[in-house]
């Protein structure tokens, strides 16, 4: 367990974007233009240990490192914090899909013993949570979330849970999407955003003893089948042209809210997830760093 | 530390139905391995698995099997704990390892209906508790336990809105993809789970679910089964199968400090103990690590030995196992372990019968998960 303090106010002190159309924050909050080009990982981390990952997890390994990087966390000899006191909570519905239908597909075919044993990690759901912290040596606490619509919002729900219960100072949250031919064949044809973002949640002590630059300060979260409370607050809303964001959509608006908040704007963010039919609508308020 | 009362408890395995039928069964050193009962068995090398047979037609599977068992544990612990059918508002945190990707795959090869909105667990409580406050975590085999430790800060939390109640649960049946996978990465196709035996071949997985029903205080609870003192996770951030004994070691550290117990304290293990090459002996090794001269001291048995790998449900079917082992001072044995492999020579297996009659107190439950993630709970009994 990590010091205690009274202070359980969580911030934001870094943010990353990987979308076709946006790779900045501010790009985000200003809305990606049409026909971006697919982000290539091997640009961004090189290829070194990209083989075998599947698509998400790649994007998981760029997103964690940009992040990271972006608040200070990372550079080039590693982490400049401990290991243990760094968490890491994902998001993502669509995330292993791909290789769960390839490996049913060779085992009907050609039988078990023409599958890869490569394959097994990432037949496992929670393979982007684990393969971003051991990629950078995040020993903290390793969540995977895969709840639907609200999904990105929830895992920012845990992230700030789990810092506030002291077990650990700061926490990775990453919403991502692969799209692929699995994905599109579940979604009726409609494609994925193929990307996603990726911010670093903080105790508000801890950013201070590292003098870590505050870009926004967390809100209330709610969780129900209610009507949301319909605020005075922006919303950034995700272009269509981009596909479904699914369990990477919370996590982009709350980085559209950094976008915002990084580009002078003062007013806080309202970032909404789900619809009257899905399981549950979720809420998130942010607010500018000097409402901290 | 802060401990919170176990007021209701509901489980589904191989091994029976329900909490006391499981635990009799348990007891009594029945098996719940069978021939694949929802596969085409020319497909596999293995033939073998610890399935619930539930299947409206035998030989055929049908979707939504996961959510159907984890409706069953939750209504059960609900039931126990006189929450009765509303659960709207009442956070449900489930811990599961592949979801509802079973139904994935019956509607990609077999075009069975499905939608993306039912990889999780949500829509399914939603229907049949209105619940909405609900969470489907994937973390592998530390899945339940891992959402056991959330469930554990919701309630120690402060404020209006911090819940009294609070139910944890986990699930996992059979996938096609998992189990090939699993059985391709072993020399030899795995006959029968034998943890921590020098001559087991491997693991095999099994379906089940598990729920309880956890409250911020003991004030009008209808009855306590056990007490949780303290979950801890973290992460070996080494590698995405093998498991690190150092991270493990850390996991249990971490979680007896927490916990407010000392290795001496410790009357019963409940091991992970998937009988996985390597994995046995990476746990013996750390738990003989952090247990120091006090190795020899709890009782040690390992499940999965009849439930098969329950995968995310695991975590949790080990803590209702071990909170009814420490009321009824009973505790069912690890069978097929004759030979221990030499990292567990230290330790006190019950093997044969179950070990009775014994005062326990203090149980500690180990799962670990896939990426070295790694959860380890201490719960006490209800005297």
């Amino acid at each position: 367990m990590t010091s205690q303090s009274t202070d359980t106010t969580v911030v934001v002190s870094g943010a990353a974007v990987l979308l076709p159309g946006a790779d900045t924050v501010r790009a985000l909050a200003e809305g990606p233009a049409e026909g971006g080009t697919p982000v290539e990982p091997a640009e961004h981390v090189g290829r070194k240990g990209l083989r075998y990952k599947d698509r998400a997890t790649q994007l998981g390994y760029c997103l964690t490192a940009a992040a990271l990087k972006d608040a200070g966390l990372l550079g080039d000899d590693g982490l400049t914090c401990a290991p243990e006191s760094v968490g890491v909570v994902a998001s993502s519905n669509f995330g292993n899909l791909d290789t769960v239908a390839r490996a049913l597909d060779t085992i009907r075919d050609e039988t078990v013993t023409a599958t890869s044993p490569m394959d097994l990690p990432n037949a496992s759901s929670n393979v982007i949570a684990s393969s971003a912290a051991i990629r950078y040596g995040l020993r903290g606490p390793n969540l995977m979330v895969c709840n639907g619509e609200t999904s990105g919002l929830d895992a920012m729900h845990w992230a700030t849970t789990m810092i506030a219960a002291g077990r650990a100072e700061r926490v990775l949250v990453l919403g991502v999407e692969p799209d692929n031919d699995v994905v599109r064949k579940l979604l009726g044809g409609a494609r994925a955003v193929d990307g996603g973002a990726a911010l670093v949640l903080e105790s508000r002590p801890a950013a201070e003893r590292r003098s870590a630059t505050v870009r926004a300060v967390l809100g209330p979260y709610t969780r129900g089948a209610g009507t949301p409370v319909p605020g005075s607050a922006r919303r950034w809303e995700l272009p269509e042209h981009l596909g479904r964001a699914s369990g990477a959509h919370g996590v982009l608006q709350c980085a559209a809210a950094v976008g915002w908040f990084d580009a002078g704007e003062r007013g806080p963010v309202h970032a909404v997830a789900g619809t009257a039919a899905d399981d549950a609508r979720a809420g998130l308020l942010l607010m500018a760093p000097e409402a901290a | 530390m802060t401990i919170r009362p176990i007021i209701g408890m509901g489980a589904v395995a191989a091994t029976g139905s329900g909490v006391d039928e499981l635990f009799e069964s348990l007891c009594e050193g029945r098996s719940g391995r069978a021939e694949l009962r929802g596969f085409d068995r020319s497909r596999f090398r293995a033939q073998h698995a610890y399935e619930v047979d539930n299947r409206p037609v035998a030989g055929e599977d049908v979707p939504g099997r996961a959510t159907g068992l984890l409706l069953d544990a939750v209504g059960q612990a609900a039931a126990d704990a006189g929450l009765g059918e509303d659960l709207s508002g009442i956070p449900v945190l489930v811990g599961t390892g592949l979801r509802e990707l079973r139904s994935l795959e019956l509607w990609w090869r077999d075009g069975s209906p499905f939608a993306d909105s039912g990889l999780h667990f949500g829509p399914g409580l939603r229907e049949r508790f209105n619940a909405d406050v609900t969470h489907t975590f994937s973390n592998a085999c530390s899945a339940s336990l891992y959402a056991l430790a959330l469930g554990s800060d919701l309630l120690n939390q402060e404020g209006d809105d911090a819940p009294d109640t609070v139910i944890v649960a986990g699930v996992d049946v059979l996938t096609e993809s998992m189990y090939g996978l699993l059985e391709r990465v072993h020399p030899q196709p795995p006959d029968r789970v034998r943890p921590f035996d020098r001559n087991r071949t491997g693991v095999l997985m099994g379906d089940g679910a598990a729920a309880i029903v956890l409250r911020r205080t003991e004030q009008d609870a209808p009855q306590v089964h056990g007490r949780l003192r303290g979950v801890a996770v973290n992460c070996d951030a080494y590698h995405v199968t093998a498991p690190s004994p150092e991270g493990i070691a850390e996991a249990m550290r971490a979680a007896h400090r927490l916990a407010g117990v000392k290795p001496s304290d410790v009357d019963l293990v409940m091991l992970h103990g998937t009988g996985t090459l390597l994995n046995d002996e990476a746990e013996a090794t750390a738990l003989a690590d952090v247990l120091g001269d006090c190795a020899s001291g709890p009782l040690m048995t390992a499940v999965k030995s009849m439930t098969g790998h329950t995968s995310g449900a695991s975590g949790l079917i080990n803590l209702i196992v071990g909170v009814r082992a420490l009321k009824e001072g009973r505790v069912p044995p690890t069978v097929g372990l004759e030979e221990p492999v030499e990292e567990a020579a230290p330790f006190r297996f019950v093997t044969g019968e179950a070990a009775g009659s014994r005062q326990l107190n203090v149980a500690q439950l180990n799962a670990f998960g896939f990426g070295g993630i790694n959860a380890v709970a201490i719960v006490e009994g209800p005297r």
